[in-house]
C-alpha cells in the first residue's frame, strides 16, 4: 500500500522524493511550492490528523526545515512532510484552509524561531512576554550570555565554616 | 479467588443511579482509619530512597567525577589543606549546593570508588539559606552530627543531626555507567613462549584500542600521578576519535620514546586510574603502544623542524632513556648535539636489560633512528674514559649532560660468591653478545624486575638448551610476598610459566663441591629487612637454614653507578645526597659547573619513565644557561 | 446585558495547575475564552540541547508532572532506535509494568481533580488515598515517589526488590474490592449524571478533523490506541480490549477512565506472571564520550491522556541536535478548549476543562 503511494506522488509532483527509513514511517522531501497540493492530496487519501509541526535550525547549512507530521485512523503509517526555507526573512504561507489545528504550531514556531506564516491571522506571543532579543530556539542564542547579562552577575554560595 | 476478582473486575454499563446514593457513604464512619498522624507515629522512607548525600573521606580520591556528570552543576570540588594525599589522589571534596540538586543519584552511579551514596534523611528546616551548601561527610568523620537511634529524634531532623547508618541509594558495580573490565590482551600462552624468546604481547588492533579507550572517565588523576606528566586524557580521545597522528604529537610533547615506554614503563599512571578501584585500571600502556605500532614513520607523521641554529654544542653521555630525551628536547631548540654510548646502539640500559620477550630491539631502533634524523649525532662503541677523556669533552663542548646510569653489578659478597655470575653480564651477553650455556638447575638471587628478567631468561635458554629434560630455576630472596619490588602481573607471568619461589630467605654460603664448581647454596630465614627507621637492615634467624642444590647461580640485587672516567679533582668537587645520589639543583646542575646530570644517577625510582622526566627538566636549565652566557 | 472580560485565572482551586483564561462573559453565557499558557515554560527543548544524553534524562520526567513515566519512556525509546541499542526481555516486562502503574495513578489523580470540581469530596479523597499506595510501590521500587528517574536508555536502572510482586497483587484485589464503593457514591451518581451529561459534546466529525487523541477520540466512539495499532514494548504479548463509548460528552469521557483502569490492571497482573529472569540492563559506553551516528526518528507511546510523541534529531555529537516534544494537552488545551467554551456556562468551565485532561505543564514544556 505504501509503495503505491510512492509512486503516485511521485509521478505527479516533480523534485519530491520519498523514502522509507523504518517501520511504518515515511519522508517526503519537496519543495515549498509543491507544499499545499501534497498535504491536500494526503488529506483526500485519508491522512486527516496533523499531529505536530517541528522546526529544525540547520545554521550551518542557512536554512529551517519545517516537517509536518500526519497520520491516519485506518492504517499505521506515519508520514514527514519535510520542507527547507531560507533562514534570513524565513517565510512560508499557512496551511490552516487544510488543517484547521495547525493556526497553535504555527504560532509556536513564529514566537520560537521566527519564521513568519502568510495568511495566519493570529501570531501573537504565546508563552514569552516582553520579550527583546532573538528567538530564542535560534542555534546562535546563548542562554547563559543572556542570563549573566539579564540578572547580572550572581556570586556562587560558600559554605560557611 | 481469581475467578472472584475478574467477576468484580468486569465493565460494567452505565446507570442513572438514584439521589440517595451518597448516603451510602455514611457506613464508612464506623471503620478504623487508614492515615497516620506524622509526626508522632513515623514511617520510616523505603530502602532505596533518594535523599541527602554520604561521602566515606578516606575511600574518596577527590577525582571530581561527580562534579562533571552533574547535569545541573551542583557539586564544586572544594580544597581542604587539612588532608594529605597519597600519590595519585587530589585533597579536594566535593561540595553540593542543594538549592540546584535535583536528587536523581547520578552522581552516585559513575563514582568509581563508592564513596558517595544517598541516604534516607529528607528533612531539613533552617532561615537561612547558607546552611543549603553542605559538604557531606559520614559517621566515620564526622561523629558529631550523627547519631543512632535512641538519640535521634524527628523534631530535630536537619542537615546537622542525621541518623546512623541510614544509607538509602548506594552503588552496585553491575548497575555503574563506567564500564568495570578491560578488553582483554591478547598474548602468546605460558606452555608456547617459555619455548623461545617470542615477544609476549600481541598487541591491540583498531577497534579494540578504540573500545578501550571509550573506558575513560577525563578524570585527570593518571596526569598527576605521572613523573613526566604527560597528557594522557587528551592523546586516549584523540585515539577515540581515530586520529592516531594528532596522539602522537601529544606524546610527543613531554616523551620522545613512546615504542620503548609502551613496553616496559611502570605504569604509575595505571595504579591512579580512577577505574582501577573497584574494576581493571585502563590499559594505557598498551594504549600507548598501539599508537607507536600504527604509525610506520614517525618523521612523516609528527612533520618536526629544529629551531635554526644557536651555534652552542652539548655532549651528553649515555644513551639511555634520559640522554635519548635530552638530545631531543636541545635539538628542538636548535643546539648542536653529540651522543656518546659504549654499546653499539642506542637504548643504554633498556638495550641490554630487559629481554627479547619484552623489549624487541627493533622497537628501541624505531625511536633512536627518529631522534637521530633530527640531526642529533650519535657516536656508539665510544667509552668516555678510554677512547676520549672526560676533561677534552668539558674543554671542547658548552655544557655537558651525565646520563650515565648504573651500569656494575653489585654482589652478595658471602663466601665463593665469586663463582656467581652478575646479573648485567649474564643479561648483556644473552640479548647482544654471543649467548650463553646454562646449568640445568639455576638459583637466582634477588626479587627486582631485574631477577624477574634474569629468571624467565635463565628458564627459556634452559628449554631452548636442553630440550625434553628436566631443568628447574629457582629464585631466593629476602622480601616476602607482601614487599617484594618487582612488578606483579612479572611474577604472575614468572609463576606460570614455572619459575619456582622461595620470598624470605637470604644467602648464607655458596658451596663448592672438591672440583670447585658449584654445589648448591646454603640459605637463612629472614626475621625483617627494614629497622624501626625504614632503611635496609636485614637479620637473620641463625639457626633456620635451607640447602638449595644448583649448578649456575646469578646476582640480580641491584647495580651502582661507575664513576671511574672522572678524573680525582673533578670528582672530589661532586656532592652527594644522603642517599648516596649526586645532588642536582632544580635547573638539573651539579655543583660541577657546565654539568648536568640525570637519571638513576640522581632519582630514587630507577624507572624510565622518571628518568625522562629529569631529562626534561635538564634541558630547561641547559637551553638557560647557553642562552644566557651569550 | 453588557460585556465583561473576567480572568479565570492561574490561582484557581478548579483549575488545572498554572494555566489562565480569559472569558468574555454576557451574563451567564460565554463568548469567547482566550487561552494564555506560558507561566511554566522551562525552555526544556533549549536546554536539552546543551547536556549529554545521559544528563538530560533526569530533566525528561519533568516535563509532565502527573504522569512522568511515559515521557522517560518516549526518550529511552528514541535514544536507542537512533544508537541501535537492544533492550533485554526482562526489562521490557518491568517497563510495561511500570506504565501502566503510571497510567493507574494518572487515572485515580484526574478523577480526584473532577470529583473535587464537581464537589463530591468523599471519593476523590479515596482517590487521592489510593494513589498514594501506588506511590509507596514506586517508592519502593526507584527511591523517588513523585519523578522516578528509572528508565533510561538500555534497560531499567535497578532490578525487582525481594517480595514486591505480591505487594502489587495485594494492592490490585484491595483496588478490586473498593470499585463497588467508587460506582455508588460516584459513577452512578444521579447528580454526577444530571451535570456530566451532554456538556462539551463533540462529533465523531470534529474529533478527527480536530486531531484528538485518547479518550477524547475514544468516547465519541472511535477504536484508536496506539498500544494496539504500533505495539511497543510487551504490549503484543498480553492481551486486553479498548473500551470506548458512543456520546462524547464529559460524561463518556469519565465513564472510558473508569473502564481503562480497569484493563490496565489486567495487564499488570499478565505481566507479573509470564516475566522471565535475566539482566535487566545492558551497559552504556562513557557517558563523555558517546557519540551517536547522525540520523532522527520520531516514536510514539499511548500516555494516559492521548498520544505522546517525540521527534529527534541527532548530528553524530556529544548532545542531541534537536528535541521536539509533541504533548497531547498542547491541542486539546490550546485548540478543543476554547471551541468547546464558546456557548457553554460559567460553572462548567471547569467542568469541560478537566474532562479534557489538560495538564498545564505539558503545554508550555
Amino acid at each position: 500500500m505504501e509503495k503505491e503511494l510512492k509512486k503516485r506522488i511521485k509521478k505527479i509532483y516533480k523534485n519530491t522524493q520519498v523514502e522509507f527509513p523504518e517501520a511504518n514511517r515515511m519522508v517526503i522531501k519537496t519543495k515549498q511550492e509543491n507544499l499545499l497540493p501534497i498535504l491536500e492530496f494526503l488529506k483526500n487519501e485519508g491522512f486527516r490528523q496533523l499531529k505536530a509541526i517541528s522546526c529544525v535550525d540547520w545554521i550551518e547549512e542557512k536554512e529551517f526545515e519545517l516537517i509536518y507530521h500526519l497520520s491516519s485512523l485506518n492504517s499505521p503509517l506515519h508520514i514527514m512532510v519535510k520542507v527547507r526555507i531560507g533562514r534570513e526573512d524565513a517565510q512560508i504561507e499557512t496551511i490552516i484552509k487544510i488543517f484547521g489545528n495547525a493556526q497553535i504550531y504555527e504560532r509556536e514556531i513564529h514566537e520560537l524561531f521566527g519564521v513568519k506564516f502568510r495568511g495566519n491571522p493570529n501570531l501573537s506571543p504565546l508563552f514569552l512576554e516582553n520579550w527583546q532579543s532573538i528567538p530564542p530556539f535560534r542555534k546562535d542564542f546563548d542562554t547563559r550570555e543572556y542570563v549573566k547579562k539579564k540578572f547580572g552577575e550572581i556570586p556562587f554560595v560558600e559554605e560557611k565554616k | 479467588m481469581r475467578r472472584n476478582q475478574n467477576e468484580k473486575l468486569k465493565v460494567q454499563n452505565s446507570k442513572k443511579g438514584s439521589f440517595l446514593s451518597p448516603f451510602k457513604a455514611i457506613k464508612f464512619l464506623f471503620k478504623k482509619p487508614r492515615t497516620f498522624l506524622f509526626p508522632f507515629q513515623r514511617r520510616d522512607a523505603s530502602k532505596r530512597y533518594r535523599g541527602f548525600h554520604l561521602n566515606d573521606w578516606e575511600k574518596c580520591t577527590g577525582c571530581g567525577n561527580c562534579a562533571d556528570i552533574c547535569p545541573n552543576q551542583a557539586i564544586t570540588m572544594v580544597k581542604i589543606p587539612e588532608i594529605k594525599p597519597k600519590p595519585g589522589e587530589k585533597n579536594e571534596r566535593p561540595q553540593i549546593d542543594y538549592g540546584r540538586c535535583c536528587f536523581c543519584g547520578l552522581c552516585v552511579d559513575i563514582c568509581p570508588t563508592g564513596s558517595l551514596r544517598l541516604s534516607r534523611d529528607y528533612i531539613h528546616i533552617d532561615h537561612a539559606t547558607d546552611s543549603f551548601v553542605y559538604l557531606p561527610k559520614d559517621e566515620k568523620t564526622d561523629k558529631e552530627h550523627f547519631f543512632s537511634e535512641g538519640e535521634y529524634s524527628i523534631f530535630k531532623a536537619s542537615l546537622s543531626h542525621r541518623k546512623k547508618n541510614f544509607e538509602g541509594f548506594v552503588s552496585d558495580l553491575e548497575y555503574t555507567l563506567f564500564e568495570p573490565q578491560r578488553v582483554p590482551m591478547k598474548e602468546v600462552p605460558p606452555e608456547e613462549r617459555k619455548l623461545s624468546f617470542i615477544e609476549q604481547i600481541l598487541g591491540y588492533n583498531r577497534e579494540e584500542a578504540r573500545k578501550e579507550a571509550e573506558r575513560c572517565l577525563e578524570c585527570k588523576l593518571c596526569e598527576e600521578a605521572c613523573p613526566a606528566h604527560l597528557k594522557i586524557s587528551d592523546y586516549i580521545k584523540a585515539i577515540y576519535e581515530g586520529k592516531e597522528e594528532e596522539s602522537l604529537r601529544k606524546i610527543f610533547e613531554d616523551n620522545p620514546l613512546p615504542s620503548i615506554c609502551g613496553r616496559i614503563c611502570m605504569a604509575h599512571c595505571e595504579k591512579a586510574c580512577s577505574l582501577g578501584r573497584r574494576g581493571e585500571p585502563l590499559a594505557i600502556r598498551w594504549l600507548k603502544r598501539y599508537t607507536a605500532d600504527s604509525i610506520k614513520d614517525y618523521k612523516k607523521a609528527l612533520e618536526e623542524k629544529p629551531a635554526p641554529p644557536t651555534g652552542k654544542k652539548v655532549a651528553v653521555i649515555g644513551a639511555g632513556p634520559s640522554g635519548l630525551s635530552v638530545a631531543y628536547f636541545l635539538r628542538l631548540k636548535g643546539h648542536s648535539v653529540v651522543v656518546f654510548d659504549s654499546l653499539d646502539g642506542g637504548g643504554g640500559m633498556m638495550r641490554i636489560g630487559p629481554p627479547l620477550y619484552r623489549l624487541p630491539i627493533e622497537a628501541i631502533d624505531k625511536d633512536v633512528n627518529y631522534i637521530a634524523s633530527l640531526g642529533v649525532e650519535f657516536r656508539f662503541n665510544t667509552t668516555v674514559g678510554k677512547d676520549i677523556m672526560f676533561e677534552d669533552i668539558l674543554k671542547e663542548y658548552d655544557a655537558v649532560y651525565l646520563g650515565i646510569g648504573t651500569t656494575i653489578s653489585r654482589s652478595t659478597k658471602v663466601k665463593n660468591s665469586e663463582k656467581c655470575i652478575p646479573a648485567l653480564l649474564f643479561l648483556r651477553e644473552n640479548k647482544i653478545g654471543k649467548g650463553f650455556k646454562v646449568g640445568k638447575e639455576i638459583v637466582v638471587i634477588g626479587g627486582g624486575n631485574v631477577a624477574m628478567d634474569v629468571a624467565r631468561t635463565a628458564l627459556r635458554l634452559q628449554h631452548m638448551q636442553y630440550p625434553g629434560e628436566k631443568v628447574i630455576t629457582k629464585t631466593v630472596s629476602l622480601e616476602d610476598w607482601d614487599i617484594m619490588p618487582a612488578r606483579k602481573d612479572e611474577i604472575e607471568d614468572a609463576k606460570k610459566e614455572g619459575v619456582q619461589f622461595n620470598p624470605g630467605w637470604g644467602p648464607k654460603e655458596v658451596v663448592l663441591d672438591d672440583k670447585g664448581n658449584i654445589k648448591g647454596l646454603l640459605c637463612m630465614k629472614v626475621k625483617s629487612v627494614f629497622d624501626e627507621k625504614g632503611r635496609f637492615a636485614p637479620t637473620f634467624y641463625e639457626d633456620k637454614e635451607m640447602f638449595l642444590e644448583a649448578d649456575m647461580i646469578i646476582e640480580a640485587i641491584g647495580q651502582v653507578p661507575d664513576f671511574s672516567f672522572i678524573p680525582e679533582k673533578l670528582f672530589k668537587k661532586l656532592e652527594f645526597t644522603e642517599r648516596r645520589k649526586v645532588k642536582v639543583d632544580e635547573n638539573g646542575m651539579t655543583s660541577i659547573p657546565k654539568v648536568f646530570a640525570g637519571g638513576d644517577i640522581v632519582n630514587i625510582n630507577l624507572d624510565a619513565i622518571t628518568a625522562i622526566a629529569d631529562a626534561k627538566v635538564a634541558a630547561e636549565g641547559i637551553h638557560k644557561f647557553l642562552t644566557q652566557k651569550a | 446585558m453588557r460585556e465583561l472580560e473576567l480572568f479565570f485565572g492561574p490561582q484557581h482551586p478548579g483549575m488545572v495547575g498554572n494555566f489562565s483564561i480569559t472569558l468574555k462573559v454576557e451574563g451567564d453565557r460565554i463568548l469567547e475564552a482566550i487561552p494564555n499558557p506560558g507561566y511554566l515554560h522551562r525552555g526544556f527543548e533549549k536546554l536539552m540541547e546543551l547536556r549529554n544524553w545521559i544528563q538530560n534524562f533526569p530533566f525528561v520526567c519533568r516535563i509532565n508532572v502527573v504522569e512522568p513515566d511515559s515521557m522517560e519512556a518516549v526518550y529511552a525509546m528514541a535514544v536507542e532506535r537512533l544508537a541501535n541499542i537492544e533492550v533485554p526481555e526482562r526489562a521490557k516486562y518491568i517497563r510495561t509494568i511500570v506504565l501502566e502503574l503510571a497510567r493507574l495513578a494518572s487515572h485515580l489523580f484526574g478523577a480526584w481533580a473532577y470529583a473535587n470540581m464537581l464537589g463530591f469530596d468523599t471519593p476523590a479523597q479515596w482517590a487521592m488515598a489510593d494513589r498514594d499506595h501506588i506511590l509507596d510501590l514506586f517508592e519502593e521500587l526507584t527511591g523517588a515517589r513523585v519523578y522516578h528517574i528509572y528508565i533510561l536508555p538500555g534497560g531499567v536502572r535497578r532490578d525487582l526488590p525481594d517480595g514486591f510482586e505480591e505487594k502489587v497483587m495485594y494492592f490490585l484485589h484491595a483496588l478490586a474490592q473498593k470499585l463497588p464503593d467508587y460506582n455508588e457514591t460516584f459513577f452512578e451518581n444521579r447528580i454526577f449524571y444530571e451535570r456530566a451529561k451532554n456538556i462539551g459534546k463533540i462529533k465523531k466529525e470534529e474529533a478527527i478533523e480536530w486531531a484528538a487523541t485518547g479518550q477524547v477520540l475514544r468516547a465519541t466512539g472511535v477504536k484508536y490506541d496506539i498500544r494496539k495499532v504500533e505495539p511497543y514494548l510487551v504490549y503484543d504479548k498480553v492481551d486486553f480490549d479498548i473500551p470506548t463509548r458512543e456520546d462524547g460528552d464529559a460524561y463518556s469521557r469519565i465513564l472510558v477512565i473508569r473502564d481503562e483502569m480497569v484493563e490496565s490492571a489486567k495487564i499488570i497482573m499478565q505481566c507479573i506472571e509470564k516475566m522471565p529472569k535475566g539482566k535487566v540492563y545492558e551497559r552504556l559506553p562513557n557517558p563523555f564520550k558517546w557519540k551517536i551516528p547522525k540520523g532522527e526518528t520520531y516514536v510514539r507511546v499511548e500516555s494516559s491522556r492521548g498520544e505522546l510523541g517525540l521527534y529527534m534529531v541527532s548530528n553524530g555529537g556529544n548532545t542531541p541536535y534537536r528535541v521536539h516534544f509533541r504533548t497531547p494537552s498542547f491541542n486539546h488545551g490550546l485548540f478543543i478548549l476554547p471551541r468547546l467554551l464558546k456557548g457553554a456556562s460559567i460553572a462548567d468551565v471547569g467542568n469541560i476543562m478537566i474532562s479534557l485532561y489538560v495538564v498545564a505543564p505539558e503545554i508550555d514544556r
